[in-house]
């Protein structure tokens, strides 16, 4: 059984309705009322996606500056619930180009009531591609001016197209270059103890890709993993190349893909939608290329003091660099006065996150930086309870580098008219969660 | 406020105001909080106006809901800075932020102390008001004398002086030692004779605190505060500021009358006129007006009248003329109003005999049920549950059921239960209350739980006179089409058991009463078919002779549930039906229910538990506590150091059996008579339930009955043997014959107390016959089997003894000549047709007609020598004497009143002890005793007595080895069996018998 949401709000930060939907008559008015008492005005909000109210469910995610609320008074698939959530969110985002916030729902009140009929029926989610649906919902959310005006589309045909065996792609596609853009984007989740001995390490990625191809192409993507280079071996009967192959765990594709031949074959291939969407998404646990080293020490001097010193370390090749660096290295809460030298970038103390916020705006490999600051505390009349210690933070941005070592080995373009294409691959790695102990 | 010249403090307000939402501001206050403790930590650069700026931001974070858990030490030292500004910061941040535990406050201490000691009032009243909204223990310990000068110093501003006896009370609460007993009662009545109201109000928060705390010191303050009352009540000399709503200082009113409840009575008739005068005014010059404010006020006012005059126990004029006031509130529209009439009604109603006057009401009472307002429905519920009595109870039930139909759901339950305990409690005869409970069955089926209908049939079962009637009932109501379970249950029940008495009527015939039972069969729920069975049972046993086309009916039915999934229904069709194939045999087997021992209706607790309000003076409650006390009261005519035995808790044991055979025989016959006694635990909740609350002793441990022999029949006899006494005799007589009262007999039918006064050779003891049951006891004999060496005369027992009453029977004893021998009470009775007999012996026994007597060294030892030999002297060595050490053994013979003398022998391992025996022969005679232990072996001893008699010396040492070998022994001298006749010197063969 599928979500079966009784009713779905979108409320800004104060708690007021925005706009809302009712699928069922199963779930009272005032629900919202009950929402914002015993979620919004509390201390719990934001620790637990889903309460229960009296006899209804809420689960809700903020976006933004939105919250989306799901309630349900049945016994529902939460799972179903988010990812409805999700994917609803990249349809608006995508109807409206770009952003999704406030403004943009207050701007297009009648495109949203529009789209909340389509893809929810009685509580059930129904189609979210925007692809099908940009093709019967013509309404046009106000975009901002930068985003470009898609082409005018031919008279679409609906049913052909929801029908069809190749139900996400429009036939008679043409365009007079013909390119392809492939990204890799990998977010690195970490916590090391305080030692530099790594307790949680993993990776979780996703392809990307953009595809502005001419009729009904048929694609073939080939990545350095270890299941499809052995099958690759095993089929053209010559040991594996040497060289590092990359185990990923919990693939899951793009309704694009053809599964069968990816379990025969080991090989992804597909028949692309038109335009942007995510062709997989993959985790990795093991031989996880670390972009930083942190080395932290930091000393308490006594009840007002104290020392903090905190190495960074780039690993990636000296080419590289990396954007964006931050690090949160954290102080105690009755913090007073700080004095910080930093090697690069900028550091100061902000008191609402209780952290020293160290920033690099750009981080060459195979350098090193370090920061150094007197942390001068006030005395409180609370019980001296020992600082808990929270683990550094980090966040960055490393271009052309990922943190699996995955490689796209080749991407086929294959069409009956055999135009060549522009194959644009570009590789990206990011923090996650990525937390040093101290 | 000085506000306006921080501008840093109201940017920053501003810009927290304008924050869209929690988060932007908690970002924004996490930001000030760092810049402020940033600025404190450089102590230089902080100006006195920086100080007062930030301190003033903390606060006001603060209120925000956020922790501040810094920056105390500025704000306490702002408490010192010389000027106003300052100083009021401080001590507004600082009774805001801390509380009396922090351990800042003490250094704070000083500062204050300063302030209050000072010259300037604002300081005075700054630092006052810090200590009467934090002080701790600490403030109270040091501030409190200088915080008492204040207060009664003459040069005071009222403002001043308004604090002071506000921050005193305070300190008085966290540390009731700082205000001196004695001392304070002659400067509280100079304060009260304060003409300042504002003073006095203040004043007057003090004293009644102080008087909750101890009313004995302020009795001078009464005429005081009698006075001040006067002078409210007459509106002199109250200032128009002190008037609120045309009502002279309605505060001070209501907490001098709070304070005169304080004093249990006021005994001086002129004060107790006044005060009366002036309630009286307060009664009637109160009337419901427009103005909200103004009703509040004044009721206010009239209610801590009407509670003072509850206090006060008033004369019934008074009260009446309370009751009438609150007859006219609950005649208002004004729900609040009504709502108060009606609780104050209630609580009236604990107090005295107002309950005719109220009655008066009743009709606007039960109107008041009809209330569109819940609360005040329930009010009302309350109040007719408490005034219910004998005289209306008609009217109420009848009330309380009609009402019941339109109630809503969440009362019922509460107003079935009240409906059924008051129908039970007040019932004027028994076919009433039948009456009532299976209308309130039909009624609300669903709300009665099975507690009420377990109750009806006891009292049906235990009253013979009502069985017919009630079962005729019954059989009215199976006409209906449609009957709730619950009624199915009764009625199929009471059918079973009684319809052969309805048997001639028309359209009663068994075969007609089980068709008409048959016919709800399909539409009952598994547990209530089990009930049917035992009807169909019942109705089967009845027909006599057997009708066999009835009887293929209702075997072909037993044969149709032998196979059902239900283990509890499938036993029972299994058993009746080879129960059924007995014969005659089956009229013993199936007679009818024995009666119920008595309990105490379990619905009145289950009334206290479900009491949903929490209302302090709810009316059952207080019920209950009335009921608490007539029950101590009852108990109280029991010896006083007995284990508390109140009988209507019926906590009755099951009787232990010991004898095998006779628990066969006991079992067959529980098994017979209590067919309903073989529940499987997963039915338990429909008559195992019934048995739980009301089974008679014995049905219980049916679990072995299982076995096939369990279903062979054995002779029905001896039913007294089902009666058991549920305590330990032999040990129960142990205990009195060194204890002067207790409890000598209990089965679970009666109870025998015993309490005794002894002096010199006479004793006087009085036997308590107590009822358990709620029926009446017949054929009750007792009879004293004396003796020779007693004359004992017992004052006649009343043949019967009724229910839940308990007789008296005072017994003078006459002790003729030393003699260990035992009186026996020949005790029986006859509950339902079952008799009882008993013989126990009575503890009049040797050792009862010793005093003790302590004897010097002096003393003893001529006696002693003087009793040289046999048979004044008896000598023996004992053996096999129980181990004890000397302590113990000292214990013991202090216990029997032979009161050892320490040190009057050499030897640390013997014993000296002495008394004087009273009887009418001998008069009083000292006797001597010796023990001589052996520390080697402590089951020998050589044990001496002397007297100066030779019976009583030989009775005395025999008495010794007896109590000194064979106390916890199980087997005693045959002399104590009481089965075993004493010698009477009244019955020649006996006599005779004893001779040879």
């Amino acid at each position: 059984m599928p979500v079966a949401a009784s009713a779905i709000y979108f409320l800004n930060l104060r708690g007021d309705v925005l706009i809302n939907r009712l699928y069922r008559d199963d779930v009272g008015g005032n629900m919202v009322d009950a929402f914002r008492l015993h979620i919004m005005q509390t201390k719990e909000l934001g620790t637990c996606p889903v309460r229960q109210i009296g006899g209804c469910s809420f689960f809700y995610m903020r976006i933004s500056n939105v919250y989306i609320v799901i309630v349900v008074s049945s016994n529902a698939n939460v799972a179903c619930a988010f990812k409805f959530v999700v994917e609803a969110v990249n349809l608006f985002k995508s109807y409206f180009g770009g952003a999704f916030d406030e403004d943009a729902i207050r701007n297009n009140f009648v495109l949203i009531y529009e789209l909340l009929d389509e893809i929810m029926d009685f509580g059930y989610p129904q189609n979210l591609s925007p692809e099908i649906l940009k093709l019967y919902i013509t309404q046009e959310g106000v975009r901002s001016p930068f985003s470009s005006k898609p082409t005018d589309k031919p008279v679409p045909n609906a049913t052909l197209q929801v029908t069809g065996a190749v139900g996400w792609r429009r036939e008679g596609l043409s365009y007079k270059k013909n390119e392809v853009f492939l990204d890799i984007v990998e977010s690195v989740n970490l916590l090391m103890s305080s030692k530099g001995s790594v307790l949680r390490c993993d990776v979780t990625g996703k392809i990307l890709m953009k595809c502005f191809l001419s009729g009904m192409p048929d694609l073939k993507l080939g990545l350095n993993d270890k299941i499809g280079l052995e099958k690759e071996a095993e089929i053209k009967s010559r040991p594996t190349k040497s060289g590092k192959t990359i185990e990923l765990d919990d693939v899951t594709f793009h309704q694009c893909v053809n599964l069968t031949r990816f379990n025969s074959e080991k090989t992804v291939s597909f028949v692309p939608p038109d335009g942007e969407f995510e062709l997989m998404k993959y985790r990795i646990t093991e031989g996880v290329n670390l972009p930083f080293r942190v080395l932290p020490t930091i000393k308490e001097l006594g009840r007002t003091r104290m020392e903090v010193n905190v190495k960074v370390k780039s690993v990636f090749g000296a080419k590289m660099f990396a954007l964006g660096v931050v690090i949160k290295v954290p102080v105690p809460k009755q913090t007073a006065k700080t004095s910080v030298q930093v090697t690069s970038g900028r550091a100061k103390y902000n008191a609402s996150m209780d952290c020293l916020m160290w920033k690099i705006r750009k981080f060459p490999g195979q350098t090193e930086s370090t920061l150094s600051a007197e942390v001068e505390l006030i005395s409180t009349i609370a019980e001296k309870k020992s600082w808990t210690r929270p683990p550094i933070q980090m966040e960055f941005q490393v271009p052309m580098f990922t943190a699996s070592g995955l490689r796209v080995r080749f991407l086929k373009v294959w069409e009956k008219s055999g135009y060549n294409t522009v194959e644009w691959v570009r590789y990206i790695t990011k923090a996650g969660s990525y937390e040093i102990r101290c | 406020m000085a506000l306006s010249g921080m501008r840093g403090l109201s940017v920053f307000i501003s810009e927290i105001r304008n924050c869209q939402n929690k988060e932007q501001e908690r970002l924004r206050v996490d930001k000030e909080l760092g810049h402020i403790r940033n600025r404190f930590k450089n102590e230089k650069g902080l100006t006195v106006y920086d100080k007062k700026k930030y301190v003033w931001k903390m606060l006001y974070i603060f209120m925000l809901g956020y922790d501040v858990d810094f920056g105390h030490m500025e704000a306490v030292s702002l408490i010192s800075a010389p000027k106003y500004p300052e100083k009021q910061v401080g001590y507004l941040v600082t009774s805001c932020l801390l509380n009396e535990n922090h351990d800042f406050l003490r250094l704070a201490i000083n500062t204050v102390r300063n302030d209050i000691i000072g010259r300037n009032e604002t300081f005075q009243c700054l630092a006052l008001t810090l200590v009467g909204n934090i002080g701790g223990r600490d403030f109270a310990e040091s501030l409190a004398p200088d915080v008492q000068k204040l207060l009664i110093s003459s040069s005071c501003r009222p403002l001043v002086k308004k604090k002071a006896a506000l921050c005193l009370l305070r300190l008085f609460r966290k540390n009731p030692d700082v205000v001196n007993v004695d001392g304070w009662s002659d400067r509280m009545s100079q304060l009260l004779d304060e003409r300042n109201l504002g003073v006095l109000t203040s004043s007057m928060s003090l004293f009644v605190s102080l008087v909750s705390n101890n009313h004995e010191a302020y009795w001078s303050c009464l005429p005081k505060c009698v006075k001040v009352l006067e002078r409210l009540a007459r509106n002199q000399d109250v200032p128009q500021e002190y008037t609120y709503y045309g009502i002279p200082s309605p505060w001070l009113q209501v907490k001098t009358m709070r304070a005169l409840q304080y004093f249990p009575t006021i005994e001086d008739p002129n004060t107790r006129r006044a005060l009366f005068e002036v309630l009286q005014r307060v009664l009637m010059g109160t009337d419901v007006v427009k103005n909200v404010n103004k009703n509040n006020a004044s009721h206010a006012v009239l209610f801590e009248a009407l509670a003072l005059v509850m206090h006060l126990d008033a004369e019934k004029e008074m009260m009446s003329q309370c009751v009438a006031l609150l007859g006219k509130f609950i005649a208002v529209r004004e729900p609040n109003i009504r709502y108060l009439g009606l609780e104050n009604m209630t609580r009236m109603l604990m107090v005295t005999d107002v309950q005719e006057i109220i009655k008066r009401h009743q009709a606007q009472i039960i109107t008041s049920l009809k209330d569109p307002d819940i609360s005040i429905r329930r009010r009302a519920l309350d109040l007719l549950y408490a005034m219910c009595d004998i005289s209306n109870a008609k009217d109420i039930v009848e009330e309380l059921l009609q009402y019941l139909g339109t109630a809503e759901f969440t009362m019922r339950e509460e107003l079935a239960l009240k409906a059924a305990i008051l129908a039970e409690k007040f019932a004027p005869d028994l076919s009433w209350y039948v009456d009532v409970i299976l209308q309130l069955i039909d009624k609300a089926g669903d709300f009665v739980s099975d507690d009420i209908w377990f109750r009806v049939v006891q009292f049906v079962t235990n009253n013979e006179d009502l069985q017919p009637y009630a079962a005729l009932k019954a059989r009215e109501y199976l006409d209906k089409p449609a009957i709730h379970e619950t009624m199915m249950k009764v009625s199929a029940y009471l059918l079973g058991e009684y319809s052969h008495l309805l048997a001639r009527r028309p359209g009663c015939s068994p075969k007609e009463i089980f068709s008409i039972i048959h016919e709800k069969l399909p539409t009952v729920s598994t547990p209530t078919i089990s009930i049917l069975l035992s009807t169909y049972a019942k109705i089967l046993m009845h027909s006599q002779p057997p009708d066999p086309e009835l009887q293929n009916q209702i075997w072909a039915i037993f044969s149709k549930y032998e196979t059902s999934i239900d283990a509890e229904i499938q036993q029972r069709a299994v058993e009746y039906f080879a129960l059924s194939k007995k014969g005659a045999a089956l009229m013993d087997i199936l007679a009818e229910m024995p009666k119920f021992p008595e309990r105490e209706s379990s619905l009145i607790k289950k009334a206290e538990d479900t009491e949903a309000d929490t209302a302090e003076l709810s009316a059952i409650k207080s019920r209950a506590q009335q009921q608490a006390s007539n029950a101590l009261v009852v108990t109280d005519q029991h010896p006083a150091n007995e284990p508390p035995q109140v009988t209507q808790l019926g906590m009755v044991k099951i009787p232990s059996i010991n004898n095998l055979e006779n628990n066969h025989v006991d079992q067959e016959v529980t098994q017979t008579n209590g067919i309903m006694g073989e529940v499987e635990p997963q039915n338990g909740d429909i008559l195992g339930d019934l048995l739980a609350i009301e089974g008679p002793p014995g049905v219980s441990g049916t679990e072995t009955l299982t076995e096939e022999g369990a279903l062979a029949l054995a002779p029905v006899g001896e039913l007294e043997n089902a009666v058991k006494p549920v305590i330990d005799i032999a040990e129960r007589f142990r205990d009195l014959c060194v204890k002067d009262s207790g409890v000598l007999y209990e089965d679970p039918y009666v109870q025998i107390g015993i309490k005794a006064e002894w002096r010199g050779h006479q004793g006087r003891l009085v036997l308590f016959l107590g009822n358990k049951t709620t029926s009446s006891l017949d054929s009750v004999h007792a009879v004293i089997l004396p003796p020779s060496h007693l004359k004992l005369e017992l004052s006649s027992v009343p043949e019967i003894i009724p229910p839940r009453a308990q007789v008296q029977c005072p017994l003078e004893v006459v002790n003729l000549c030393p003699s260990r021998d035992v009186a026996v009470l020949d005790f029986s009775y006859k509950f339902g047709t079952t008799l009882v007999d008993n013989k126990l012996r009575l503890p009049a026994v040797l050792n009862k007609f010793f005093h003790p007597v302590t004897l010097s060294a002096e003393e003893f030892f001529p006696q002693w020598r003087s009793l040289a030999a046999p048979p004044l002297k008896l000598q023996e060595v004992v053996r096999g004497v129980r181990v004890m050490s000397l302590g113990e053994m000292t214990n013991l013979l202090n216990s029997l009143k032979l009161i050892v003398s320490p040190g009057l022998d050499p030897n640390a391992n013997n014993l000296v002890a002495s008394t004087t025996f009273y009887s009418e022969s001998t008069q009083s005679m000292l006797c001597l005793v010796r023990i001589e232990t052996d520390p080697a072996d402590r089951t020998q001893l050589r044990l001496t007595v002397a007297s100066g008699d030779s019976t009583l010396t030989f009775e005395l040492k025999e008495f010794i080895k007896e109590q000194l070998v064979s106390i916890p022994a199980a087997s005693r001298p045959p002399v104590l069996q009481p089965t075993i006749q004493p010698i009477s010197s009244s019955d020649p063969g006996a006599l005779l018998a004893g001779l040879l």
